[in-house]
């Protein structure tokens, strides 16, 4: 990678990795008395390799102008390598902990291995590693395609990519450690999110800057859900990790918000996550990846622009919907149930909008695991937006909170819709990327498709019935006009869901093994000969950077 | 050439804008007015803040994650009020930063759990959940009773709620971490000094039941048995009015 | 418990934010069906189909 960098983008390189190394340092003698210290230690060891490895390609000729004739996909090819390690850590932990709360003896009575601390690996892990790497690979795929034109430079891509990785990476090790903030899908504390804030403006200037570059003088659609993205992300971010930090050396902070405010600042933070990470960023995916492997235009150009702007505009509403029957106002409460309600018509217009698509393309999806994958999500994208504004509505809220129908509902989304489509759009990549002819294995991809298919199905219904038995079980009378369960109760009905459950999460995670198999071993087939994609010069770094060509 | 690039930018720029002014307008309109706090949360004269000993159990809650199957919010439900107690009002957590309202009752919510049980139960059922509760899928948490309180940053702790706007006064910080041993150690000279700057309510116990030293079982029991107790406030609404 | 400042703020957020929803539809639906615009959006969802050969010189 560093053969593609210009010599001063190398000594900026050094100078950023020097830099880091010694914030490393500072924070883990700050920190020497607190798990702050062991953070530090990882930050430094990070820098560290930095250093080095940029030393170690410091010699090698710099890249010629020739370059501004190809895109520049070396970024975008570790961010997949990434994104996949990420999804078969995090679905492990995640199917680990799902088999702790049948076998809860399964601790070794060891703090770091309890579900509180794990579980955040499992979140942190799916949405931000696994989720996150594939945003960032697959926008800047999508954003040099659709406006004709190189990254701006190449040094910002891995700066993002791999700071991104380090936040990641700081945030779970943390929890090991016990270090959270316990606010849920933000549990990283003051030292990350500052790292992060930094590594997203990179990210937004890296995207303004390429888009300012373009060739093509109208931004197509997928950039703006992309930009959506991006941006909101670092609003929501910003707003809810503000934080009083114990002190410098201290991995510790306390919230600047307390109690009713930090609620709902949380929650329109928790629920615009799911927006604008897993849902914005998401349909840009779909709107690129979905037209361009079914061979065939998007249905309707201006349904995606409707779309987009209901729901960039109505999601930021609906965050109070967790609230409800809470101590927050009930006049927010009913504002939140109501524009949940009418995001479902901007959500549909962007599944029926994929669909519509595909009419007309069905035996493509018969033949075609690849167009399958995205076939579901955009079907479980429905499904789950469906299901999202109507659990938000009160009366349903009071049965469905607090139980598994929301873990049901949650995973109906990222399972069989961000999974699904990170998928589909990396067995498209993959081949193209690395100049294969095909996938490895076209058979292995129908096995992971199955797999993940069985496994979605038996997860989410097994916690779509713990859900509403534990929920019409918590509120259920007996003829003395007294609860006619006890909390233990509802747990022992709970047993068998929980084992399904894992079960079901445990096919996933083989179909994303065998998927990261397949992709592997694509990357290490031999390259298709260039005479069948002549309308594609290679692209690669490595191969056109070779001193004497 | 320039005249063409800067046009494409202002386009850039323009949806940059126009996404900034969609998405930010629902977030203000809904979570500005929150911050009339004296008027979004009830009156509540006779509340008082976490002790220093409490504090720390607090953060071993935040810590271990807790709030993943623990709710702290009763909601306004008739049959919720009769399992749990008392809805919970906004007031009871002014002071918690962050709350600790949870999402998921994986176990059974806490917002009423102070003073519900005896503080060898909860010694016994943190160390192993089966002996106390068979049927519990709780994880057990021995190791709490093992692990020395750390109490040396406890007054950088209160300082830093204070800046966020928790009512510690200069002596509660000053005397941190005497008071968290003070709380755990009854009849001894430092216990008078909490009942002093945080009441004649509060708990002087050891909690783990081992007077000599303060473990992290000790501040965590403390945290448990002040949950929903910090003020009656709740207790008096249902008096006056039953919920729904 | 409701003051008069957090009553004109909630009234403010009420009011406002309808006119708003509102202005901003009909913002979307023109500029998604202006006649002009539409040869732009055919364009742009063609142009897509073919962006493999690399950066425009």
């Amino acid at each position: 990678m560093i053969s593609t960098l210009t010599d001063t983008e190398r000594q900026i390189a050094l100078v950023i990795s020097g830099l880091l190394s010694l914030v490393g340092l500072v924070l883990s003698a700050a920190g020497r008395h607190d798990p702050l210290g062991a953070q530090g230690f990882i930050i430094l060891a990070f820098g560290l390799s930095g250093v080095f490895l940029v030393i170690s390609g410091f010699h090698l000729p710099e890249p010629t102008e020739k370059r501004f004739s190809h895109y520049y996909d070396e970024p975008i090819k570790a961010g997949i390598i990434i994104a996949m390690l990420w999804a078969i850590v995090a679905m492990f932990v995640g199917d680990w902990v799902a088999w702790l709360l049948a076998y809860p003896e399964m601790t070794f009575d060891a703090a770091w291995a309890s579900f509180g601390r794990l579980r955040p690996i499992h979140t942190t892990g799916i949405i931000f590693g696994f989720g996150g790497n594939a945003l960032i690979a697959t926008s800047f795929h999508v954003m040099q395609r659709t406006s004709r034109t190189r990254l701006a430079d190449q040094l910002s891509p891995w700066f993002v990519l791999g700071g991104y990785n380090l936040f990641c990476i700081l945030a779970v090790t943390g929890y090991l450690m016990g270090v959270t903030q316990s606010k849920e899908y933000a549990e990283p504390e003051w030292y990350a999110d500052i790292w992060l804030t930094i590594v997203w403006i990179a990210y937004f200037a890296l995207y303004l800057r390429t888009l300012a570059r373009r060739k093509e003088p109208h931004i197509y659609v997928s950039n703006w859900y992309y930009l959506a993205f991006v941006l909101v992300v670092a609003m929501l971010h910003i707003v809810n990790n503000l934080a009083m930090p114990v002190s410098l050396g201290s991995s510790k902070s306390y919230t600047v918000f307390a109690g009713v405010q930090d609620a709902m600042v949380q929650w329109w933070y928790g629920h615009n996550a799911v927006a604008f990470f897993l849902t914005s960023g998401f349909l840009g995916m779909l709107y690129y990846y979905l037209p361009k492997r079914a061979g065939r235009p998007i249905f309707s150009y201006r349904m995606s622009i409707i779309g987009f702007w209901g729901i960039t505009f109505f999601y930021v509403w609906v965050g109070s919907h967790h609230l409800h029957y809470t101590a927050l106002p009930q006049w927010v409460q009913t504002l939140g149930m109501t524009f949940s309600v009418m995001l479902l018509v901007p959500s549909w217009i962007a599944a029926a909008n994929a669909l519509l698509t595909l009419n007309g393309a069905w035996h493509k999806v018969r033949d075609d695991a690849t167009l399958r994958f995205m076939m579901v999500a955009a079907l479980f994208y429905g499904l789950a937006t469906f299901e999202g504004s109507f659990l938000a509505i009160r009366p349903v809220n009071s049965l469905s909170h607090y139980t598994d129908w929301t873990v049901a509902h949650v995973h109906a989304g990222t399972l069989g819709w961000n999974s699904m489509i990170i998928f589909g759009a990396f067995y498209y990549l993959v081949p193209q990327l690395w100049k294969r002819e095909r996938i490895y294995s076209p058979v292995l991809v129908e096995v992971h498709f199955w797999l993940a298919i069985a496994g979605i199905f038996i997860y989410v219904f097994a916690m779509w019935n713990s859900g509403v038995i534990q929920g019409l079980m918590w509120r259920t009378y007996n003829n003395s006009g007294t609860l006619a369960y006890s909390f233990i109760d509802s747990l022992n009905a709970m047993h068998p869901y929980y084992i399904a459950r894992a079960t079901g999460g445990l096919l996933f995670l083989m179909g994303a093994v065998i998927g990261f198999y397949n992709i592997c071993m694509t990357i290490r087939s031999s390259p298709a000969a260039a005479k069948t994609r002549n309308e594609q010069p290679a692209t690669i770094g490595q191969s056109r950077l070779r001193p004497g060509e | 050439m320039f005249q063409a690039h800067y046009k494409l930018e202002r386009y850039s720029v323009g949806l940059v804008i126009a996404i900034i002014i969609a998405a930010s307008i629902g977030g203000i309109v809904e979570i500005a007015p929150l911050f009339t706090i004296d008027q979004t949360v009830e009156e509540a004269p006779g509340m008082r803040v976490y002790t220093p000993l409490e504090l720390a159990g607090r953060n071993i809650y935040v810590r271990e994650g807790c709030y993943a199957c623990h709710s702290q919010m009763i909601r306004t439900l008739r049959d919720e009020v009769e399992r749990y107690g008392p809805y919970s009002l906004a007031v009871e957590s002014q002071y918690d930063h962050p709350m600790l309202w949870g999402s998921k009752r994986t176990g059974p919510d806490l917002a009423r759990i102070g003073g519900k049980y005896s503080d060898q139960w909860h010694v016994a059922h943190l160390e192993n959940p089966r002996d106390v509760v068979p049927a519990s899928i709780m994880p057990a948490y021995s190791f709490l009773a093992r692990t020395q309180l750390r109490t040396d940053d406890l007054s950088m702790h209160l300082t830093a709620l204070k800046k966020v706007g928790v009512p510690y006064t200069d002596s509660m910080i000053e005397k941190a971490v005497e008071d968290a041993y003070g709380q755990a150690a009854p009849f001894s000279a430092l216990a008078d000094g909490v009942v002093t700057r945080y009441g004649d309510a509060t708990h002087i116990r050891a909690f783990d039941g081992d007077p000599g030293s303060v473990s992290e079982m000790d501040a965590l029991v403390a945290y448990l048995q002040i949950i929903g107790r910090l003020t009656d406030a709740a207790h008096e609404q249902k008096s006056s009015g039953d919920a729904e | 418990m409701n003051g008069p400042e957090h009553d004109i703020l909630v009234a403010f957020a009420k009011s406002w934010g309808l006119f708003y929803l509102i202005g901003l539809s009909i913002g979307v639906l023109v500029y998604t069906f202006w006649p002009g615009n539409r040869k732009n959006f055919d364009r742009a969802k063609k142009s897509i189909m073919d962006d493999e050969s690399g950066p425009w010189a």
